[in-house]
C-alpha cells in the first residue's frame, strides 16, 4: 500500500546485557497521520524508535521506508530519510541561542535565519531565536527541537513522551502545533502512556507491552478501558505467599505535600497518606510522575515546598537524612549505583552507610572499629546470602543482585520502624527479587511499616496491603489491590481518577493543575 | 560471576602499575632525547643522577631532605581528592604556614617554646587559607581550583609583603628574620641538609593515613569525594566533609610551610621571593598523583621526586649539563608521571556527571 | 586492619616501581660504565676514594684533559682590558685540580653579573690549567647540597660562590671543610681562614657616573636624574650613595666650567622590589621620565632591561635614535645593549674578582701567603670598578655572542662613538679626572660631605642611607 510510508516487520532487540527490549514488532505508520504509541514503563517504545531513528540498530526485523528496504547506521542517515526524534531529554546546548541550537551541525551555507522565520511563521511555531536557550521554559526548548527538525526536511517526526515536562497549557499548544503539522502532510509518532493524550491526538494507536504489540486501533473505535486493560494486562506472574495484614498505628504520615523536581516544576502536588505499621503501602505508576520527588522528600534528600512529613508523631519536615535514620527510617534508594552504595568502598565500609556514628562502630578517638564493623559486614553477608569476595572486597566486585541484598540488609540491620523502598527489585533476576520480596513480607509481618514505590505494577499488586497510583504527583486513587482490575489500574496509570472510573459512565480525563 | 569482577577490578588496578612504568620510562627516554639533541650524554647523565640521589650517606640524605616538605603538599591534594576535590592551594597554604612560623620568630619566647608555637600557628594559617577556598567552595559554588590559584597568588603577595616591611631581618635584608636556634628542628645527619621535618612529615602522613582510613571523619570524606549522593544518603553533609578536607590540607601545607623555616639550614627565614619555597606546593600535586593520592604511596613518590631534584646537581657537575636542560628533564619526567593521573582524575569528574545536556 | 588492603595495593605499586626503577638504574649504569669511554668510570672512581687517593688519581685526569666529559669551556681568546696580569702563577703540585664556580638562583645568561663570573672563571681555568665546573641552583634550597656535594669531593682548588644571597651557606659548609678554599662574590664573611669575601667598591664607581649623570642632565637643561634600583638590599645603598654624591659633584663642576646659574637636579628613585622583573622597571622608568629624569641608572639586575626599553622607546617617540633621556647600565658593560641610548655602565668587574679570588688561592697552596681568607675589597685602584669605556665593548660583545645574541659588532660601536661625541669632551674629561681623584684623594668634599665619609659608613644601614639621601638633597622616601 502506498499510504504506508513507515513499516518495521518483525523488529527484535536484544541488548548487550541480555535484556530482551523487542520480542518481534510489527509496526506500520500512515503518511501523514498522528500515530500513537501506548505502554507502560519497559514496554519497549523507546527502543523502537530509537531503531528507526537510526539510535539503534535492531538485532534482527526489516525496516521499510515508503516501500524501500532501509538499514540506517546513524541517526544522520535516518534523517536523510527524512526520520527525525524529539527526545524526552533535549539534546540544545545550554549556552547557544535558540538560532545557533537549529543551525548547530549544519554547513554555513545551509543556516538560513530567512528561512527558519518562514518555517516558524508557516507552522506557527514561535520561538526567540536570539535567546539562550538556558533562559528558555521547557515547552519553548522543546518547540526549538521541533524546529530543528522541520529545519531539516524531516518528515516523519517522532516525539518521545513530549507532553512529560509541559504544562497544561503548554500541552495544549503542542497538541495544536502537532494537528498543524499533520495538516502539511508531516507524519507523527507519539510515543506516550497517557491514554487522555493518546486519543485526544492520535489518528491511529499501537499498544506495546513487554516488547511485544498487543494491540492495534483506530482512535476513533478505542476507548479508554480498552487500552488500558491493553497496555497493563499482565501474563500470569509467581504468587507469593502474605498473611492478611495486621496494621497498627500510622507511622509515616504525609500531609499534603508539595515538591518541586530538578527544574523547578510542580514534581509533587499536595499529597497527603498514612502508613501504618505492618503493613505494605504501595504506590504504583508509570514513571516520572513524581514517586522519585516524593520518595526523596520523605526521606530528607529534597526540600519540601509546603506540608508536612510526620515520621513516628514527629514532624521531620526537612530534616536530614542522618536524623530521619535515628528516628527509625530506612531507605532502599531507587538507584542503588548513585545513592545506595559507594561503589568504590569495600563491603564493609559500605555496610555502615547511614549508621557510621552509631556508637557500637566508634571508638574513644572517633575512630571506626574496623573489627566490629567487619562482623558487622559478615553478618549481613551471611543473613541476606549475598555472594561476595569478602568484606574487604569493593562493593562494585559484587553483582547487581548483591548489591541490592547489601542496600537492603543494610537498610534492614538498622532494626527500622518505617522502610521506604523504592524500586527494590529493578533489574534484578528472578532468584533476587522473590527473596527481596519475601523478605519486605517479612518485615510487614515484624509490624513495620513499608512504603514500597515500584514502576513494577505485579511489584505493588503482590505485596501491597493497600495501593495508591500516581500520575502527575498526584494520587488517582487509593485502594486495596484486590478492589482493582487491570483496566482500572490501567485507566488511573493513563490519567483518570478511580471516583470518574467507579461511577459507570463514560470517564473523563481530569485537568491536570 | 563475582569472583570474575573482582578480578577485572584487580585488573584495573594492575594496569595502573603498568601505566605508572610506562610514564617512568616515556619520561626518561625523552628527556634522554633531548640531552641527547643538546649534545650531552644521557646515560651518563642519568647515572650521575642516581650517583647524585642515593649513592652514599650524605646524597640520601639531601634526596629526603627535598622529598620531606612535598611529602605535606602531597597530603594536601590527595586529601582534597579523597573529598572530591581539585584542591591546588597548597602552594599558597605552605606561604601562609612559613609566615605563621617567622611571625612565631620575631616573638620574644623562652627558647622551647618557639616550635610548638611555630607549629601552631603556621598550621593554623595555613588551615585558615584552606578553608577559605573551602568556604568559596561550599557557600558560593565558586570553583576550588579558580579560587586556590587565586589564593596561592594572594598569598605569594601578602607574604611577601610582609617579608619586605613587617619582618625583613635587620642584617640581611633579602628575607627575614630567622628562627632562633632553640626553635628549629634538629638536623638529624651532621653535616647534611636533613632536619627532624623528615619525622614531622612522616608522621603526619601517618596521621593523615589514621584519620582517612581509621576514623569517622576519614570516612566521610572519602564517600562524599567517591558518590556526593550516596553521601548524602548516608546522613553524610558533604559540605562538612568538604570543609575539613580543606582545613587538613591547609594544616599539612602549613605545617610544611612551618618545616622549611625551622628545618631548612641555612637561612631559618623567608628568603627573597619567597625563593626558598616557590614550587613546594605544587610539586605537592606530582607527589599525590604519582602516590595514587594515597599516604602510602605519597612516601615513596615523594621520595623520587626528591631524588629528582638533588640528582639534578650530579647532572651538572658530573656531566655538565646546564640547569635549564636539567630543569627541563625533571619537568618531562614529572609530566610523563603525572598524566596518567590528571587522565583518570578528570575522567572521573566527567564520569561523576560534570557533562550536562538540557 | 580492614582498611589497609586497598591502600596497600596502591602503595605497594609505587614501592615496587620504585624498585624497578632502582633495580634498572644499577643494571643502566654497570651497562653504561662497561660501555662508556673509560674517563667517565675514572672520575666515577674518584668519588669513591679516599681523598690521598683521589688527589694522585685527580692528576691522571688532569693529564688527559681533553678526554674528560666534564664540560670543557670555550673561551676564545679576547683582549680584555682589566688589569689581569700574565699568569706568573702555576698550580703547586699540592692543589687539586679543579675550579667550581656556583651561581645563585639568578644563573648564567644574565649578559652581566653571572656571566661576567663565568668569564673571569674561564679565563684563570685556562691561565692556570684548572678543569672548570659549573653548578647553578634552582632554588634557595639548593645553596647548601651545591656546596657541599663539591666540598666533600675535595676535587676543587677553589668554590667561587657568585652572590651574597649564598652567605649564609658558604658560611656553614666552610665550617665543615676547613680544608676547601671558598670565594664568596657580594658576599661579607670577613674572619674564616677558608673563605675570601670579594667584594666591589660600588660606590666609587656609581660616583663616576652620578657625576657623568649630573653634567649631561646639565647639558641637555634637564630637571631631574632618577634611579631605578631592585629589591631593597644593603648592598644597593652603596650604589645610591655613591651616585646621589657623584651627581651633586658633577653638578658642582658643571657650574664651575660653564659659569651658568643652575637650579639642582631633581634625584629620583625607585625601589621595584625585582631583579628579574623587566616590566616592573619599565613601568618605574616611565614614571621617572614622565617626572622629567633624562638619565636613568639601572640597579636593578634583569628589570634594568625595562629600564632601557623605556628610555629607548621615549627618544623614539621624540624622533630620535638616540638619547637623551639616557640610561645608564650596572655591573657588566651594558652600553651595546640598546646603543646610543645607554650613556654608559658603571661597571662591577666580577670577572677580576674571580680571577684574583683564583689567583690567591694558587698563592695560597704555593705557600707564598700564609693566609688565603678574609676580605678582598677591589676599587678603582684595583680595577674592580670603573667606568665603561669603548675599549671594553669588544670583550663584552663577546660574551654576548656566546649567549647566543646575534650582533653586527662594528655598527653598536660606531653608534656608541657617535653618541659619546655628541656630549662635550670636558665632560668625560672631568669624569675620568674624578676617578683619578677618588684613587688619590677620597676627601673631597661635596655640600658638606666628604667621600670618604660615605666609605666610612659602609656598609650602609636603612638609616644611614637615609641620613646621607637627606644630606644632598634627596626625597628620603
Amino acid at each position: 500500500m502506498n499510504d504506508i510510508i513507515v513499516q518495521m516487520k518483525n523488529i527484535v532487540k536484544v541488548y548487550p546485557d541480555g535484556t530482551v527490549a523487542l520480542r518481534g514488532v510489527d509496526l506500520e505508520v500512515r503518511r501523514g497521520e498522528i500515530h500513537g504509541l501506548l505502554g507502560e514503563n519497559g514496554a519497549g517504545k523507546t527502543t523502537l524508535m530509537k531503531i528507526l531513528s537510526g539510535l539503534l540498530r535492531p538485532t534482527s526485523g526489516e525496516i521499510y521506508i515508503a516501500g524501500k528496504r532501509v538499514h540506517f547506521k546513524s541517526a544522520s542517515e535516518a534523517l536523510k530519510h527524512g526520520i527525525g526524534m524529539v527526545h524526552q531529554h533535549l539534546a540544545l546546548v545550554p549556552a547557544f541561542t535558540a538560532y545557533e541550537n537549529i543551525i548547530l551541525g549544519l554547513p554555513s551555507r545551509e543556516a538560513s535565519r530567512k528561512k527558519i522565520e518562514k518555517l516558524m511563521e508557516e507552522t506557527g511555531l514561535k520561538v526567540p531565536l536570539d535567546a539562550l536557550v538556558e533562559d528558555l521554559p521547557f515547552g519553548v526548548r522543546q518547540r526549538i527541537e521541533i524546529i530543528k527538525m522541520l529545519y531539516r526536511n524531516v518528515d516523519i517526526l517522532i516525539l518521545d513522551e513530549p507532553t512529560t515536562n509541559l504544562t497544561p497549557i503548554e500541552t495544549r499548544e503542542l497538541f495544536h502545533t502537532l494537528k498543524e503539522l499533520k495538516k502539511r502532510g508531516k507524519t507523527i509518532i507519539f510515543i506516550t502512556h497517557k491514554l487522555r493524550e493518546v486519543l485526544e491526538v492520535t489518528d491511529r494507536i499501537t499498544v506495546l507491552r513487554r516488547g511485544r504489540v498487543v494491540g492495534r486501533t483506530e482512535t476513533a473505535k478505542a476507548t479508554p478501558e480498552m487500552l488500558a486493560k491493553m497496555m497493563v494486562g499482565r501474563e500470569v506472574v509467581m504468587k507469593i505467599e502474605k498473611k492478611p495484614a495486621k496494621p497498627g498505628e500510622p507511622v509515616l504520615i504525609v500531609k499534603d505535600l508539595w515538591v518541586k523536581n530538578d527544574l523547578g516544576e510542580w514534581a509533587v502536588k499536595g499529597l497527603s497518606f498514612a502508613v501504618y505499621s505492618g503493613e505494605i503501602f504501595g504506590i504504583a505508576g508509570v514513571e516520572g510522575n513524581g514517586q522519585t520527588e516524593l520518595v526523596e522528600a520523605i526521606t530528607g534528600l529534597r526540600r519540601v515546598e509546603k506540608g508536612q512529613v510526620i515520621l513516628m508523631g514527629k514532624d521531620v519536615t526537612n530534616k536530614s537524612p542522618g536524623e530521619l535514620y535515628r528516628l527509625g527510617l530506612s531507605h532502599i534508594p531507587e538507584d542503588r549505583h548513585k545513592l545506595g552504595l559507594v561503589l568504590d568502598m569495600t563491603v564493609s565500609e559500605n555496610s555502615i552507610l547511614g549508621i557510621h556514628r552509631l556508637k557500637k562502630f566508634l571508638g574513644s578517638l572517633l575512630n571506626l572499629k574496623w573489627g566490629v564493623i567487619d562482623r558487622h559486614a559478615r553478618d549481613i553477608i551471611e543473613r541476606f546470602e549475598i555472594v561476595a569476595p569478602g568484606t574487604k572486597a569493593p562493593a562494585r566486585s559484587l553483582s547487581g543482585g548483591n548489591q541490592q541484598k547489601l542496600v537492603v540488609g543494610r537498610e534492614l540491620s538498622k532494626s527500622p520502624r518505617v522502610i521506604v523502598a523504592a524500586q527494590p527489585t529493578r533489574g534484578l533476576d528472578v532468584a533476587a527479587t522473590e527473596y527481596i520480596r519475601k523478605l519486605l513480607i517479612k518485615m510487614r509481618d515484624e509490624g513495620k511499616a513499608v512504603l514500597l514505590v515500584s514502576a513494577d505494577l505485579d511489584e505493588i499488586l503482590q505485596l501491597s496491603d493497600r495501593m495508591a497510583v500516581m500520575y502527575e504527583g498526584e494520587f488517582m486513587g487509593i485502594a486495596k489491590p484486590e478492589e482493582l482490575t487491570e483496566e482500572r489500574i490501567g485507566l488511573m496509570m493513563g490519567g483518570y481518577k478511580m471516583e470518574q472510573i467507579s461511577s459507570k459512565t463514560s470517564p473523563q480525563p481530569v485537568e491536570s493543575r | 560471576m563475582p569472583g570474575s569482577r573482582f578480578w577485572i577490578v584487580l585488573k584495573e588496578e594492575l594496569g595502573r602499575l603498568a601505566e605508572i612504568l610506562i610514564a617512568v620510562l616515556v619520561g626518561f627516554v625523552i628527556a634522554g632525547i633531548l640531552m641527547w639533541l643538546g649534545g650531552y650524554d644521557p646515560i651518563a647523565a642519568y647515572i650521575a643522577m642516581f650517583e647524585f640521589s642515593f649513592s652514599d650517606p650524605y646524597y640520601l640524605a639531601t634526596t629526603l631532605s627535598f622529598a620531606a616538605p612535598i611529602m605535606l603538599t602531597a597530603i594536601t591534594f590527595a586529601v582534597g581528592v579523597r573529598a572530591g576535590l581539585f584542591n591546588i592551594g597548597a602552594e599558597g597554604q605552605l606561604y601562609m604556614g612559613a609566615l605563621g612560623a617567622v611571625i612565631v620568630a620575631s616573638w620574644a619566647l623562652p627558647g622551647p617554646l618557639y616550635l610548638p608555637l611555630a607549629i601552631i600557628v603556621g598550621s593554623l594559617m595555613g588551615a585558615v587559607w584552606g578553608l577559605a577556598a573551602g568556604l568559596l567552595k561550599v557557600y558560593r559554588e565558586v570553583n576550588e581550583v579558580v579560587s586556590t590559584i587565586m589564593l596561592n597568588w594572594i598569598a605569594f603577595w601578602v607574604v611577601e609583603y610582609a617579608r619586605v616591611y613587617i619582618y625583613p631581618n635587620p642584617i640581611d635584608a633579602s628575607k627575614t628574620i630567622s628562627m632562633p636556634p632553640a626553635g628549629r628542628l634538629p638536623i638529624l645527619i651532621k653535616g647534611t641538609e636533613l632536619s627532624a621535618s623528615l619525622i614531622v612529615s612522616l608522621v603526619f602522613v601517618g596521621i593523615a593515613f589514621y584519620l582517612l582510613w581509621y576514623m569517622v571523619l576519614g570516612y566521610e570524606i572519602r564517600a562524599t569525594g567517591l558518590n556526593p549522593s550516596a553521601a548524602r544518603y548516608g546522613g553524610i553533609n558533604p559540605k562538612k566533609a568538604m570543609l575539613w578536607a580543606f582545613i587538613i590540607g591547609g594544616i599539612a601545607s602549613g605545617l610544611a610551610g612551618v618545616c622549611e623555616i625551622a628545618g631548612r639550614p641555612p637561612s631559618y627565614a623567608i628568603t627573597t621571593g619567597l625563593s626558598n619555597l616557590m614550587g613546594l606546593g605544587f610539586d605537592g600535586i606530582t607527589v599525590s598523583l604519582l602516590g595514587a593520592n594515597h599516604p602510602f604511596g605519597i612516601i615513596p613518590a615523594a621520595i623520587f621526586i626528591g631524588a629528582l631534584y638533588s640528582g639534578a646537581r650530579g647532572m651538572q657537575i658530573v656531566t655538565g649539563v646546564p640547569l635549564e636542560m636539567v630543569k627541563a628533564v625533571q619537568g618531562i619526567i614529572i609530566i610523563a608521571l603525572a598524566v596518567p593521573g590528571i587522565i583518570r582524575l578528570i575522567r572521573s569528574k566527567i564520569r561523576r556527571g560534570g557533562v550536562k545536556v538540557v | 586492619m580492614g582498611k589497609v588492603i586497598r591502600g596497600l595495593s596502591s602503595s605497594a605499586y609505587i614501592g615496587i616501581i620504585i624498585i624497578v626503577a632502582i633495580v634498572v638504574g644499577i643494571a643502566a649504569y654497570y651497562a653504561g660504565s662497561m660501555s662508556a669511554p673509560k674517563t667517565v668510570s675514572t672520575t666515577t672512581i674518584t668519588q669513591t676514594t679516599t681523598i690521598t687517593q683521589t688527589k694522585t688519581i685527580t692528576k691522571t685526569v688532569a693529564a688527559t684533559p681533553t678526554t674528560t666529559t666534564t664540560t670543557t669551556q670555550t673561551t676564545t681568546p679576547t683582549k680584555t682590558t682589566s688589569p689581569s696580569p700574565t699568569p706568573t702563577v702555576t698550580v703547586p703540585p699540592n692543589a687539586p685540580k679543579k675550579l667550581a664556580v656556583v651561581y645563585d638562583i639568578g644563573g648564567r645568561g644574565d649578559l652581566s653579573f653571572n656571566d661576567m663570573a663565568y668569564l673571569g672563571a674561564s679565563k684563570a681555568s685556562k691561565d692556570f690549567g684548572l678543569e672548570l665546573v659549573e653548578v647553578q641552583s634552582k632554588t634557595e634550597a639548593d645553596y647548601l647540597p651545591n656546596l657541599r656535594s663539591l666540598a666533600r669531593s675535595g676535587h676543587y682548588t677553589l668554590i667561587v660562590a657568585v652572590g651574597f644571597l649564598m652567605t649564609d651557606a658558604v658560611k656553614q659548609v666552610a665550617d665543615e671543610y676547613p680544608n676547601q678554599l671558598f670565594a664568596i662574590i657580594d658576599g661579607y664573611i670577613p674572619d674564616k681562614p677558608n673563605v675570601l669575601s670579594v667584594l666591589f667598591k660600588e660606590h666609587e664607581g656609581s660616583a663616576l657616573v652620578g657625576a657623568l649623570a649630573g653634567m649631561v642632565a646639565h647639558h641637555y637643561n634637564c630637571s631631574a636624574v632618577g634611579v631605578v634600583l631592585g629589591m631593597e638590599i644593603p648592598v644597593l645603598y652603596k650604589f645610591e650613595a655613591g651616585y646621589y654624591w657623584g651627581i651633586r659633584y658633577g653638578e658642582q663642576v658643571y657650574k664651575q666650567h660653564t659659569g651658568e646659574n643652575i637650579k639642582p637636579l631633581n634625584i629620583l628613585w625607585t625601589y621595584t622590589g625585582a631583579f628579574n622583573d623587566p616590566a616592573k622597571g619599565k613601568t618605574a622608568t616611565e614614571a621617572q621620565l614622565a617626572q622629567g629624569a633624562c638619565i636613568v641608572y639601572n640597579v636593578a639586575g634583569a628589570t634594568g632591561l625595562g629600564i632601557f626599553e623605556a628610555v629607548e622607546e621615549a627618544a623614539k617617540a621624540k624622533g630620535r635614535d638616540m638619547g637623551p633621556p639616557f640610561a645608564i647600565g650596572v655591573d657588566s658593560d651594558q652600553d651595546w645593549i640598546k646603543p646610543g641610548f645607554i650613556l654608559a655602565s658603571m661597571e662591577k668587574r666580577v670577572d677580576v674578582g674571580v680571577y684574583k679570588a683564583v689567583e690567591r688561592a694558587l698563592l695560597y697552596y704555593a705557600g707564598k701567603i700564609k693566609k688565603f681568607g678574609g676580605v678582598m675589597e677591589l676599587g678603582l685602584k684595583e680595577g674592580g670598578v670603573a667606568i665603561s669605556k669603548i675599549q671594553d665593548l669588544e670583550t663584552f660583545l663577546t660574551i654576548a655572542e656566546q649567549a647566543g645574541k646575534k650582533i653586527n659588532k662594528t655598527q653598536i660601536i660606531e653608534k656608541i662613538k657617535k653618541m659619546r661625541s655628541e656630549i662635550p669632551q670636558w665632560i668625560w674629561q672631568e669624569v675620568d679626572k674624578l676617578a683619578d681623584t677618588l684613587k688619590t684623594n677620597p676627601d673631597v668634599e661635596v655640600m658638606g660631605l666628604k667621600f670618604s665619609q660615605i666609605e666610612k659608613m659602609i656598609p650602609l644601614d636603612a638609616n644611614e642611607i637615609k641620613q646621607i639621601r637627606q644630606q644632598l638633597g634627596v626625597p628620603t622616601g
